[in-house]
């Protein structure tokens, strides 16, 4: 460990094979949990409901925190490229982080926890039995110290890119964004880095505050915060949060393609203005998460659904639209990073549809807070963010491209996952236009039909998931980018 | 509603799913034919434009009545509807059928949500219940008979018990 930044840059690849390995574990292991939930409500199995809701604690923690942890590790990996980062830095966010998963696994399954990943203000403190204070603030204390780690990290690679590149506007891409100005250009994965550091930063500044004041207030009540803000405070960093690890981990799309299709990713204007936009879009857009909060000015709610539908813009027209040119221009030879990759963005402008229809006021108003909700973010997470980091980590222990082949194996792999994970989120959106509701322990009669085919695919989804981490696994030894 | 919702998503991720597919099979015979063209930013920024206009299409559309209106009128009866761990409480049984009914959904505790359903199980709309606030929102039953409530924002460990139900009558004033 060097306390100084080393002088050129370079990727930091053995810390970040080893977060990816913590990363493809704890998906698989947290999948698994997702897999006795969609049981239980199947009545295939018999979970009692305490526990059902700490599963659900854990997998929603779980899950949007490895999300965050290998988006990380994409960006980390590949600004390293581009700047000089300190490392030690992502040694301390490690470690961090790890001392965050402990206190909250703790609070789940020592303390019975089980609030949800969201800790709606007041349930911690009001759990009419279920948890005592003591979980309850360990579990907001865990948030808090992997809120600290991911802070470190922006900081850090916010202050990379600042020196390098002479002032936060001039990473942002900004110049080329409002100026047209193409001289010294940053790189995409700057670009896209530097916006995901400023809003991340600003989200997550949001949500230590209102993980403070729920701490405060379970032990002193009458230091309350009123309800609506806490819920605005807990939707902006949560939106934000999720938001910020597939904005992550989609460098590693704009890095690994070129490679594939031998065309660079370029950071043109309109790859400038899509990220400019998308930093404002990511954080405007969270109030179509409070559509039946009907107390919330007009306004907002208003902005919520135009800016619902506007973030789908630099998405489709910029991202996938751009993919897509490169895909159809070049005679790609496909392995399991480069399909992966390009699943990753498919499923994430896949699940962009019913996201943006449930971003309708008038369609939440019969889909919010079904299983409508858990089938659209399914979609971009499994499909979209978790693809992209499962092919960034078949590319790290890939060979050369031209050695790569595309195994068997590796085919099974994607179709098994693809199928699964595709039939697993179609059931959940199918349940939620049959009204069910999300996040119960217990469905009634009518709902377990497709509770119970959805169980099926979600154990195809997750071999397929198991195929990936254990190439991954058995590449480690032999890889060359060491 | 839903399945109108169901089959339009359904259909919009099937176009984005043909888009990929095609970019992928068009892929392999690529080098034959040669480069990029030329075209490629005019259609990007054609499709840009038609996604704007097509939103702001959309949004009038879906926003020229507001869905979320809950002005009392003459002939309107409120009903006040109070979620707590875990149960409802509501200050009538039955309401009318054919009058705009506004319910005030309050909370004694934590954030709930009042799904209101009918007898066979499709939600009609919905309000979150959250301490210190009261949420309206209007609605005009068409048809008598029992509805049910469900919780729809979690709230602990009996979440999925939280249930009620009302009537709907012909009766104009409601009562039975
Ligand atoms: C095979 C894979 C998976 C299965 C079987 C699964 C299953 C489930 C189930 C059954 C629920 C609760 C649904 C309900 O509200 O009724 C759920 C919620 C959730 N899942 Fe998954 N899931 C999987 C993968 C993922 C992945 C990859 C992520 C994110 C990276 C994720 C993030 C979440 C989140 C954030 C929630 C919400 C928890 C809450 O409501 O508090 N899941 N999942
Ligand atoms: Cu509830």
């Amino acid at each position: 460990m060097s306390m100084t930044s080393t002088a050129a840059p370079s990727p930091q690849t053995g810390a970040v094979k080893v977060a990816m390995l913590i990363s493809g574990a704890v998906f698989v292991l947290m999948m698994l949990v997702g897999v006795l939930m969609r049981a239980a409500q199947g009545d295939l199995l018999d979970l009692d409901p305490a526990l059902f809701y700490q599963l659900m604690t854990a997998h929603g923690a779980g899950m949007v925190g490895t999300a965050g942890l290998s988006g990380a590790a994409i960006m980390w990996y590949f600004l390293g490229r581009h700047v000089a980062l300190t490392r030690w830095v992502f040694h301390i966010f490690l470690a961090l982080f790890l001392l965050g998963v402990v206190l909250i696994l703790g609070a789940i399954f020592l303390g019975g926890f089980g609030a949800g990943w969201t800790f709606l203000f007041p349930l911690p403190a009001i759990s009419g039995g279920a948890w005592d204070l003591g979980a309850a603030a360990a579990f907001l204390l865990g948030l808090v110290s992997i809120g600290v780690a991911f802070l470190l990290f922006y900081l850090e690679a916010g202050r990379a890119m600042i020196s390098a590149y002479g002032g936060l506007g001039n990473a942002l891409g900004w110049p080329l964004a409002f100026g047209g100005s193409t001289e010294n250009a940053p790189p995409p994965t700057i670009i896209a880095a530097a916006t995901v550091t400023v809003f991340n930063t600003l989200g997550i500044v949001v949500g230590a505050a209102v993980l403070v004041v729920s701490l405060i207030n379970l032990y002193l009540p009458e230091f309350a915060v009123d309800a609506l803000l806490a819920k605005n405070m807990i939707f902006f960093f949560g939106h934000v949060f999720i938001n910020a690890s597939i904005y992550m981990a989609v460098i590693a799309v704009y890095e690994v393609v070129p490679e594939y299709t031998g065309r660079p990713w370029k950071s043109s204007r309109i790859f400038a203005l899509a990220w400019a936009s998308t930093l404002l879009f990511v954080m405007a857009v969270y109030p179509h998460h409070l559509l039946q909060d009907l107390v919330m000015p007009g306004w907002m709610l208003i902005m919520g659904q135009v800016i619902s539908y506007l973030s789908g813009i630099p998405l489709l027209a910029v991202t996938a639209f751009s993919l897509i040119v490169y895909l159809k221009g070049s005679d790609i030879r496909w392995d399991l990073a480069a399909g992966l990759l390009v699943l990753g963005v498919a499923g994430w402008s896949v699940g962009s549809v019913p996201a943006i229809m449930d971003g309708m006021i008038s369609v939440n108003k019969v889909m919010h807070n079904t299983q409508w909700v858990p089938g659209h973010f399914h979609i971009y997470l499994l499909l979209g963010e978790v693809a992209m980091a499962f092919g960034f980590m078949a590319w790290l222990v890939r060979g050369d491209v031209a050695q790569s082949r595309f195994t068997t194996l590796d085919r099974l792999g994607i179709w098994v996952y693809i199928a699964g994970a595709g039939g697993f989120t179609l059931m959940f959106l199918i349940s939620g236009a049959l009204s069910v509701p999300r996040r119960w322990a217990v469905h009634m009669e009518d709902w377990l039909t497709q509770d119970r085919i959805a169980t099926g695919f979600a154990v195809l989804a997750v071999l397929g998931a198991l195929i990936f981490v254990l190439r991954f696994v058995g590449g480690l030894g032999r890889s060359s980018k060491a | 509603m839903q399945a109108t919702i169901l089959v339009i998503s359904l259909l919009g991720m099937i176009a984005v799913i043909a888009i990929f597919l095609r970019a992928i099979s068009h892929g392999a015979t690529a080098s034959q034919s040669g480069t990029v063209s030329d075209n490629i930013e005019q259609k990007r920024s054609r499709l840009i434009w038609g996604l704007l206009v097509f939103g702001v299409i959309v949004t009038a559309g879906s926003l020229w009545n507001w869905p979320h209106d809950a002005e009392a009128s003459s002939d309107s009866i409120s009903v006040n509807v109070t979620g707590g761990q875990w149960f409802w409480e509501m200050d009538r049984e039955t309401v009318p059928a054919g009058k705009p009914i506004i319910f005030n959904v309050l909370s004694k505790d934590v954030n709930h949500g009042m799904g209101v359903y009918t007898a066979d199980g499709t939600l009609l709309f919905q309000a979150q219940g959250m301490p210190g606030y009261v949420n309206k929102v209007k609605y005009i039953f068409e048809n008598t008979g029992t509805f049910k409530i469900l919780c729809m924002e979690f709230c602990g460990l009996s979440h999925h018990d939280m249930n009620a139900s009302f009537k709907v009558v012909a009766n104009a004033s409601g009562e039975k």
